[in-house]
């Protein structure tokens, strides 16, 4: 197991590579999915206020 | 159904809004369980490779994401230039939503490239073609949303930032092809398929992880996608019925 984690030696270059990689696809997702929140309230926001 | 009625469709923003509820969640769950997939196969069940070691396994986040920051660019061009000449407001919607999402997979692809070049050229940065031109994309860009953010009417701000997209579409091709014009760096594009470079065992992992990304990208496009119509239909009609 601690050989899977020192990658032949290059461990740290490879796991931060991944971690952030797969750090920013996850920031991707979150980014989007608050952005698609947050147009949702201003339009709910703008009907009251149209009401 | 012919090509006309889809167009037809993919030019109504409450259709398409509907549409991309609908099939996010379908694209999202294939990338996820793909990435997966390919994560296991890329770094527990591929052999070392015999020179660079256990380093090569970088390929399995730093080609899929660099592959999409030219992917993302290339289809934000293509939309902007449909915006353009068909006057189709979806399709500069999907040009701005693409945007920030490219930009990301940029920023991914030279931070994952920096940790790759370390131990195998001995420095995270080099003025080289193909990293200097990576750069140049990360800029376009940046160039693409602040000149969105910057120009307050919206049809203005469609038309000049599509410009902006389609001329920076020169260099997509510079960045793919910088290996092989210029003595660069960087090693060139690994054969996947038919003379293969690598054995299949490493293949298929970076195979499915493309696969992943695209999957991904088609995910977080129509949720943004979503955002972005949301913001500009803001008097429509329909935007009551969809937010109720």
């Amino acid at each position: 197991m601690s050989e899977f984690f020192a990658m032949s030696g290059y461990g740290r270059y490879v796991w931060p590579a991944f971690a952030i990689g797969f750090g920013i696809v996850v920031l991707i997702y979150i980014t989007a999915v608050s952005s698609l929140a947050a147009a949702k309230q201003d339009a709910k926001r703008r009907l009251e206020m149209n009401r | 159904m012919g090509t006309w009625t889809w167009f037809h469709r993919f030019g109504s923003p409450p259709w398409v809004y509907g549409f991309a509820a609908r099939w996010a969640p379908w694209f999202g769950g294939a990338a996820v369980a793909c990435m997966l997939i390919a994560l296991y196969g890329g770094l527990v069940l591929a052999p070392p490779d015999y020179q660079q070691k256990d380093a090569f396994r970088i390929v399995y986040v730093h080609a899929p994401v660099a592959t999409m920051s030219m992917a993302v660019y290339a289809t934000m061009a293509l939309a902007a230039a449909v915006g353009l000449i068909w006057r189709m407001k979806v399709a500069h919607a999907a040009a701005a939503a693409s945007a920030p999402i490219g930009a990301w997979f940029t920023v991914a692809t030279l931070a994952t490239g920096m940790l790759w070049g370390k131990p195998m050229w001995g420095a995270y940065w080099v003025w080289d073609p193909r990293l200097t031109s990576e750069l140049v994309l990360l800029f376009l860009y940046f160039g693409y949303m602040g000149l969105r953010a910057g120009i307050e009417d919206p049809q203005k701000a469609d038309k000049a930032s599509a410009m902006l997209a389609i001329v920076g579409a020169v260099n997509i091709p510079i960045i793919k092809y910088s290996v092989n014009w210029w003595n660069s760096l960087h090693q060139p594009a690994t054969r996947l398929i038919g003379e293969a470079d690598m054995v299949w065992s490493m293949v298929w992992p970076l195979l499915l992880m493309l696969a992943a990304f695209f999957l991904y990208f088609a995910w977080i496009l129509l949720i943004r996608l979503r955002a972005e119509l949301l913001r500009r239909e803001r008097n429509a009609s329909w935007i009551r019925e969809v937010v109720a």
